[in-house]
């Protein structure tokens, strides 16, 4: 899993607006850098790595709000959270299949018919899943968030 | 699980004395769910425990270089917390989904097997030993065993992390930590090369 940047050089007498721009900034362009090819549901960990890094955003957004102006950083902040939920039901599926997978690996042999029709329903609602995560994709695309993020950063108090 | 609200925030006001609001609402956000959440039929409250370890988390992740060293180390203690809630979670989330999946297969199964049966007076037993998923119940049953065995053993762990952290004075000690203040990261790295 990637981890998020450090920020370092964050000084605690810097005004607390200041620092919001430059904390939302960083953990935006971490949403943007991961969010390559994870609709392949072969390898689980791009849409994890993508998911986290929207968590640590919408987190950050949620700390920092007083710094930004209200109306936009309700809008930014309600895209973002949409965006992690489609991510979050994709993941979920993803952590729960890798997990009977591996269970199925130890089980009896006569007890894996049952891991492995829970699997094959599993894989049916991660399609579904993929295909809601690509809306919240293109919906994202649609209504500009990575602009509206850097604008929103650029207005901070 | 909404968080609580932080008042008096000011754009303008030094980071630190920001953040030491925000971390002191966290804390007592997460302590609120104690003694509910020790209570091992308290599904509900060890999620939310678990929410209110990763807001702490995540703000102490940023802000810890404003304060004393702990609150790194709260930091990463909120995280084992929030990681072992987590596999908790995901025990509780997986084991309904299991029992759901068996009902689903016993109604397909009953289905087939009613319109195998065609205009019988009665249903012949030999047609139930060939449904189609018998293989599957016994394998799914078990996995529930499992997975309730999992939930209570990582639950034990949980209780004893929490006890350990106590011991510790994780509390304690991030609120001497959220009192200090530390140098400005160019004062630090001069005193670095002196």
């Amino acid at each position: 899993m990637a981890s998020a940047r450090d920020i370092t050089d964050l000084d605690g007498r810097e005004p607390f607006g200041a620092a919001a721009a430059r904390v939302v900034a960083i953990r935006a362009q971490e949403v943007w850098d991961h969010s390559h090819d994870v609709q392949d549901t072969g390898d689980i960990e791009r849409v994890h790595d993508m998911r986290v890094a929207t968590r640590r955003l919408r987190a950050m957004l949620e700390v920092f709000a007083p710094c930004f102006p209200a109306k936009a950083h309700r809008d930014v902040l309600r895209d973002v959270k949409d965006l992690a939920d489609a991510l979050g039901r994709r993941r979920d599926l993803d952590v729960q299949i890798d997990l009977l997978r591996s269970y199925g690996e130890q089980a009896a042999s006569a007890d894996r018919r049952g891991v492995e029709s829970l699997v094959e329903h599993f894989r049916e609602v991660q399609a579904a899943g993929n295909a809601d995560l690509a809306q919240a994709l293109d919906e994202v695309k649609r209504r500009d968030l990575r602009a509206r993020l850097t604008a929103l950063v650029e207005a901070a108090a | 699980m909404k968080a609580r609200r932080v008042s008096k925030l000011d754009p303008q006001a030094p980071l630190a004395d920001m953040a030491e609001r925000i971390v002191r609402v966290r804390l007592d956000e997460l302590y609120s769910f104690v003694p509910r959440a020790l209570a091992p039929t308290e599904h509900g409250a060890q999620h939310d425990m678990r929410i209110a370890a990763k807001r702490l988390r995540y703000v102490l992740e940023v802000t810890a270089p404003c304060f004393g060293s702990y609150a790194a180390t709260a930091a990463k203690r909120a995280r084992q917390l929030q990681d072992i809630l987590g596999e908790v979670h995901d025990c509780d989330v997986l084991l309904p989904e299991v029992q759901a999946h068996i009902v689903r297969l016993r109604a397909r199964d009953a289905a087939t097997v009613r319109a195998r049966a065609g205009d019988a007076g009665d249903l012949d037993p030999a047609l139930t030993t060939r449904a189609p998923h018998r293989a599957a119940y016994r394998g799914l049953e078990v996995l529930c065993v499992h997975l309730q065995a999992r939930r209570q053993l990582l639950f034990e762990r949980f209780v004893e992390r929490w006890a350990s952290l106590q011991r510790a004075g994780l509390r304690r000690r991030l609120e001497q930590a959220l009192a200090e203040r530390a140098a400005s990261p160019q004062a630090a790295q001069l005193a670095g090369t002196r």
